[in-house]
């Protein structure tokens, strides 16, 4: 009992700190929520608690209304293979960025980050023309297919997560790999037998950063996908709150958004403990 | 420096050969490549698209030259796949956004000449006055051929017509169903509305001439008789009209047919106008002119939106890092619901909270403030839109580098009589900032360009008084839609070169900060 | 070595193996395009599913198949693009007011419509959708603002927006209501919504060519005229009857939740008004006194026919003989009831919908908003004028430097 008043009284600024960032970050969350509970369903009939009464009359409209169940597992199949192949695809281009030393090296980190900064309401345009063609030839990949939006999306792989991974497998010491090549193990098992379960904090952690950028992306999807079963989650809602719909279908909206943010939650509690995880000290030590 | 790297690590012995079990997965990949590339080349193939059919070739062969060959190319063996996907999804979309900035690109010249043409000869056809309204069915006489089998109401008289002209028919040989449709006509195939639909283009193109114009196709199931007044002439490369007289030459300048008196038809044409796009960044005064004061606050958006979110996200996960906290879970669940919610919502919602009468935000503290009408409370406030949105983030990251830092080194700086706060100063932070410093660059090349944040909240807002082009809050970015979207249409030629003059500025600071990493790099490794 | 052969070896075998497989699914697709959409039509995310119910009757109609398909933003600029490539749909529903921009991008093509479809028509709705001579779109829907009111607060139709400012005032001094006009201007103004103001106070946009079009070179903002009229915009600020702080997401709710008695706006309030069960009436925008009506601008939904689209003789078919007939256009307002451009549609439903001939009076000689592409450069600087102005800026300066962008994007 002492101990741990102790602790907690040692923590206090830990908690203080916690709490009003946990206070920020919420505000506009229970607005949202006070939103998606508030029987009329409008913007400005809401307030930061809700005062009209609470029903879920809204979550039935929403599934009513909108063929949000189609929109939900589009968005969680390709936010789920994007973020899962483009983690892949980053973690060996890291490794290569971070482990050997090649001509152009720092040209290509570089190019990386200079591509990003091209706008992309400019390059809409070009990515629109171009798969106008490839809906003609390759219609599996093309328009309204969710497997030609993934690949899109994937060309995005090679990019700040690779700079975030970069950084991190540059603090896993080398003389780990050195070791392993000594015992025998080729460039690939020191790949995937020392490295990766090393760095599997900062995969969990640009995974889920990267299922995030993907499931509210939605300047491409609309280019992308026009059917409306055939939808992602983004902009499935961005079409809910056009002009003249935005008050009256706010409280089906605030559903919507709030529905959203739960696989994201999940795929976080999924990866926490990898996040959190003694992993990298355990092996550094040894 | 590199170079001599390069050649002392390839020689240096290097890692073991590959397992059975790399083999085996290695072929099977390839074989999967190889599976794949068949598949997309048979299309192209089909549409004879033999550059399609080079480019899908010469990769393929890239990757197995790559991939064949152990231990040789060992970087490419891992860049490889990220590569391709960016070249084809990003490079190559910027590539062509920048070959648009040398052009007039944008809304009346978007497509060729040709397409121009054609489009105001559409525009021009009109149905000669008086004349009959003809119901009409489709079909194809012996040889396939297209018909237009014409009946005049008011008369009573058929006829089927093709390129050659007009025939008449025997009324007895044609058949009217009970809605009026001709449903058959002796000697030729009436079409159904879905095989029509296959020949569609061909049932456009046909106009039967008759006196004083053609009968053309409305629909499937009338006809009328028009005429098209304009019509290119390509001895003088002008279009002329037939009815009035005016006459309106090709300006390749411009890309518009132009009369006389410079008035142009609406339909232009793509035409390469060299550097003009650039030049008028540079020479136009109203682009100029506000161009350094959006940069200076577009450099502390930048800064500030990258600082104080990497401030908070870091302030956080430090307080978080610590074993055995009470409701740490908790904590880490809820800080991270920011980052969760979709983006562009939550940026209309924040908007919402600002409003001066109705906003959440004035009346939760009673306050009256116009946030949006005045500069510096809009300043205030996108930023702190911008460090709720983007804080999660900055934790999430900030917890991971944490994570990496070796307890060891803390406890030893302790023992040595470090507080909590030197070692922090001196050795946490220095390492956090190796790992982290380019992705604080990157943020602060996002958010350079964060068209949303702004675009979604003040829209650039306030705007002076008289000054309605360049707001307090406007980014480059902004700033620069507002130029090349606000006018008649979209101006995509002239938005890439703005763009290509921002990019040339996030580079070069990138570069430089890029600069300093290198040498933490060195230091640290 | 042994490497690359084995490699080549099996990757051959694996690429013939599915080389075959994609022969055969080629087969398949060749099959598949027999059942290709006959016409794809593109609507916004409001407009799709209305369609989509009545997607079954207009495919045994016209014996085609029918795709319908939602572009939830920017469907006009996704459709100019989607001309340019291979991908246009055949048919788009949109405002009339895209029309300018349209043609300029030869993105539709002319309706050509019989003298009778013509007539059948409301005359203003025709002649919206109605460049440069030729008619581009068929009509489905009018729209235009008006003034609806609370009539168990104010029982009485304001002759002026003096009267009106004048009830409004009282209203709120008694505690019955908190806001006197919720007229939707917000941080960056509405210059659609302002409208009605500045054309009473003698403003205008455009001048009218002989022929009735709008003149691109004679600009009415920055004219003597115009600096009038936002004089009276601008005292309306001052008394807290326009508000920047009300905007498209408040202004609605404000009325149905009877903060304020009355409403500038058109038919989409009428939705939420029934929802809450406001009584309302509806009356045109009353003008300044003494001075010109307050008309609002005409805004016509219309169907257009792609120019790039790969059956356009169907969709012709459609648009210039189905769209125009009564029975689509009844069922197309009783699933979403805005005023019919059809006569006969409208003579139909206005006997059980008396609102509607309300609105058309409302919009009785009004102008259509117009469709020249030069109108995309009055929007902004002309809204932001107004925030400006309502907020309390100068009105002269401000007025004159919208009017100098405005001419600058013009010439542009």
């Amino acid at each position: 009992m002492s101990a741990r008043s102790k602790t907690a009284g040692r923590n206090w600024w830990r908690h203080l700190i916690l709490i009003l960032a946990v206070v920020f970050a919420l505000v506009p969350i229970v607005f949202v929520v006070s939103a998606a509970l508030n029987p009329q369903g409008t913007l400005s009939s809401t307030g930061l608690i809700p005062t009209d009464g609470v029903s879920l009359s809204n979550v039935g409209d929403l599934f009513a209304n909108t063929p949000f169940a189609h929109w939900y597992l589009n968005s969680i199949i390709v936010s789920g293979s994007a973020a899962f192949i483009s983690i892949f695809i980053s973690a060996i281009a890291a490794y290569a960025f971070s482990r050997f030393r090649f001509a152009g090296r720092r040209v290509g980190l570089m190019s990386l980050l200079l591509i990003q900064m091209f706008p992309q309401f400019l390059a809409i345009v070009a990515l629109f023309l171009m798969f106008s063609e490839v809906t003609e030839l390759w219609p599996a990949f093309g328009f309204n297919t969710l497997s030609g939006l993934t690949l899109v999306y994937l060309g995005g792989a090679l990019g700040v997560n690779t700079w975030l991974m970069k950084g991190f497998f540059d603090t896993v010491p080398k003389e780990l790999d050195e070791s392993a090549v000594m015992d025998g193990a080729s460039h690939t098992q020191v790949f995937f037998r020392i490295i990766l379960p090393l760095v599997a904090p900062i995969l969990a952690v640009t995974g889920l950063l990267a299922f995030i950028g993907t499931i509210n992306e939605y300047l491409i999807a609309n280019v992308f996908l026009t059917q409306p079963e055939n939808k992602t989650l983004a902009i499935g809602l961005f079409g809910l709150i056009n002009e003249t719909n935005r008050n009256a279908n706010f409280g089906i909206f605030a559903v919507g958004t709030l529905l959203t943010a739960i696989p994201t939650v999940a795929v976080f509690q999924l990866l926490q403990r990898y996040i959190v995880g003694g992993l990298t000290v355990g092996a550094v030590k040894g | 420096m590199d170079a001599v790297q390069t050649a002392s690590r390839q020689r240096s012995p290097g890692y073991a050969g590959t397992s059975l079990t790399g083999l085996v997965v290695r072929i099977t990949l390839l074989g999967v490549v190889a599976a794949l590339a068949v598949w997309a080349v048979l299309p192209l193939i089909g549409a004879r698209s033999w550059i399609g059919v080079g480019v899908v070739a010469a990769a393929t062969a890239l990757l197995f030259w790559i991939y064949l060959t152990p231990n040789k190319r060992l970087p490419l063996k891992y860049l490889v796949p990220g590569t391709l996907l960016l070249i084809a999804f990003q490079i190559v979309p910027v590539l062509f956004t920048l070959s648009t900035s040398v052009t007039n690109f944008g809304d009346g010249h978007r497509g060729s000449k040709d397409e121009a043409i054609v489009s105001i000869q559409t525009a021009s056809i009109t149905q000669v006055p008086g004349s009959p309204e003809y119901d009409l069915a489709i079909a194809t006489g012996g040889d396939d051929t297209l018909v237009f089998i014409l009946s005049d109401p008011a008369t009573g008289r058929y006829w089927a017509g093709d390129a050659d002209g007009l025939k008449d028919l025997v009324p007895a040989d044609v058949q009217k169903g009970l809605s009026g449709k001709i449903t058959e006509a002796r000697g030729y195939t009436i079409l159904t509305a879905a095989e029509a639909a296959e020949r569609s283009q061909e049932i456009t193109d046909l106009a039967v001439p008759v006196d004083g114009g053609g009968i053309r196709a409305n629909g499937l199931s009338k006809a009328f008789k028009g005429t098209s007044s304009r019509a290119y002439d390509q001895a003088c490369d002008c279009v002329r009209d037939s009815v009035t007289g005016e006459v309106w030459t090709a300006d390749p300048e411009t890309g518009y047919f132009t009369d006389a008196a410079g008035q142009s038809l609406p339909q232009g044409w793509q035409v390469a106008v060299g550097l003009d796009n650039y030049t008028r960044v540079v020479t136009d005064e109203k682009i100029r002119g506000p161009f350094l004061s959006v940069l200076w606050w577009n450099f502390a958006f930048a800064i500030l939106s990258v600082l104080v979110t990497f401030g908070l996200g870091l302030l956080c996960a430090i307080a978080l890092h610590k074993e055995r906290l009470r409701a740490k879970f908790l904590y880490r669940t809820l800080i991270v619901l920011p980052y969760a919610m979709p983006a562009f919502a939550m940026l209309l919602i924040w908007r919402d909270m600002f409003n001066q009468d109705f906003g959440l935000i004035n009346t939760m503290f009673g306050l009256d403030v116009g946030w949006f009408s005045n500069p510096w409370t809009a300043r205030f406030a996108v930023i702190l839109v911008q460090l709720w949105l983007g804080f999660p983030y900055m934790f999430l990251v900030a917890t991971g580098a944490l994570q990496a830092i070796p307890s060891e080194t803390l406890e030893a700086a302790k023992i040595d009589g470090a507080t909590g706060w030197q070692a922090f100063r001196r050795i946490t932070l220095p390492l956090l900032l190796v790992s982290l410093t380019p992705l604080l660059i990157s943020s602060f090349a996002f958010n350079f360009n964060n068209f949303n944040a702004i675009q979604l909240t003040t829209g650039g807002g306030p705007f002076a008084a008289g000054n309605s082009s360049v707001g307090a809050t406007d980014l480059l970015i902004t700033y620069t839609y507002r130029l090349a979207f606000g006018g008649q249409g979209a101006q995509y030629g002239f938005a890439a070169a703005v763009s290509v003059f921002i990019f040339l500025i996030v580079a070069t600071v990138s570069v430089i900060g890029f600069r300093r990493t290198r040498a933490q790099e060195e230091i640290y490794r | 070595m042994r490497v690359k052969i084995a490699g080549v070896a099996v990757a051959a075998a694996l690429a013939l193996a599915v080389s075959g497989c994609g022969s055969s699914d080629d087969k398949a697709d060749d099959g598949a395009k027999g059942s290709e959409p006959g016409l794809v039509i593109w609507a916004d995310d409001k407009r799709a599913p209305v369609l989509e119910s009545f997607r079954s009757q207009f495919e045994s109609e016209l014996g085609v198949t029918i795709k319908i398909e939602a572009v939830s933003k920017d469907l006009q600029a996704n459709f100019v693009t989607a001309s340019q490539g291979d991908n246009a749909p055949d048919v788009v529903i949109g405002a009339h007011d895209w029309i300018g921009n349209l043609v300029q991008n030869g993105a539709i093509d002319p309706v050509q419509l019989t003298d009778a479809q013509k007539t059948g028509f409301n005359a203003d709705a025709l002649k919206a959708v109605t460049y440069n001579g030729q008619v581009y779109g068929a009509p489905y829907a009018v729209e235009n603002l008006a003034l609806i009111r609370n009539t168990e607060l104010a029982p009485e139709a304001p002759s002026s927006i003096e009267d009106m400012v004048a009830d409004a005032e009282k209203l709120k001094k008694d505690g019955k209501t908190e806001e006197l006009l919720s007229l939707q201007v917000g941080d960056n103004g509405d210059a659609y919504h302002a409208y009605p103001l500045y054309a009473s106070a003698g403003g205008y946009l455009f001048g009218q060519k002989d022929n009735g079009d709008y003149d691109p070179s004679d600009l009415g903002v920055g004219k003597p005229g115009s600096i009038a009229a936002f004089e009276k915009i601008s005292e309306l600020g001052k008394k807290g009857v326009l508000k920047t702080s009300i905007g498209s997401e408040n202004s609605i709710p404000l009325f149905t939740e009877g903060k304020t008695a009355y409403l500038v706006s058109g038919p989409w309030a009428l939705t939420d008004i029934k929802k809450a069960g406001t009584k309302y009436d509806i009356t045109p925008i009353p003008g300044f006194e003494g001075m010109g009506k307050a008309t609002p601008f005409l805004g016509v939904q219309s169907f257009f026919v792609a120019s790039k689209g790969k059956h356009k003789t169907v969709a012709q078919e459609f648009v210039a003989n189905y769209v125009t007939g009564e029975p689509l256009a009844t069922a197309l307002y009783n699933a979403d009831p805005r005023p019919p451009a059809l006569t006969a549609s409208f003579d139909k439903v206005k006997t059980t919908d008396p609102d509607l001939a309300k609105f058309a009076e409302a919009g009785a000689g009004a102008p259509a908003l117009p469709a020249i592409p030069e109108m995309s450069a009055i929007w902004d600087p002309f809204g932001k004028a107004e925030s400006a102005i309502v907020g309390g800026a100068d009105v002269k300066d401000t007025v004159e430097g919208a009017a100098t962008t405005i001419g600058d994007a013009i010439k542009k």
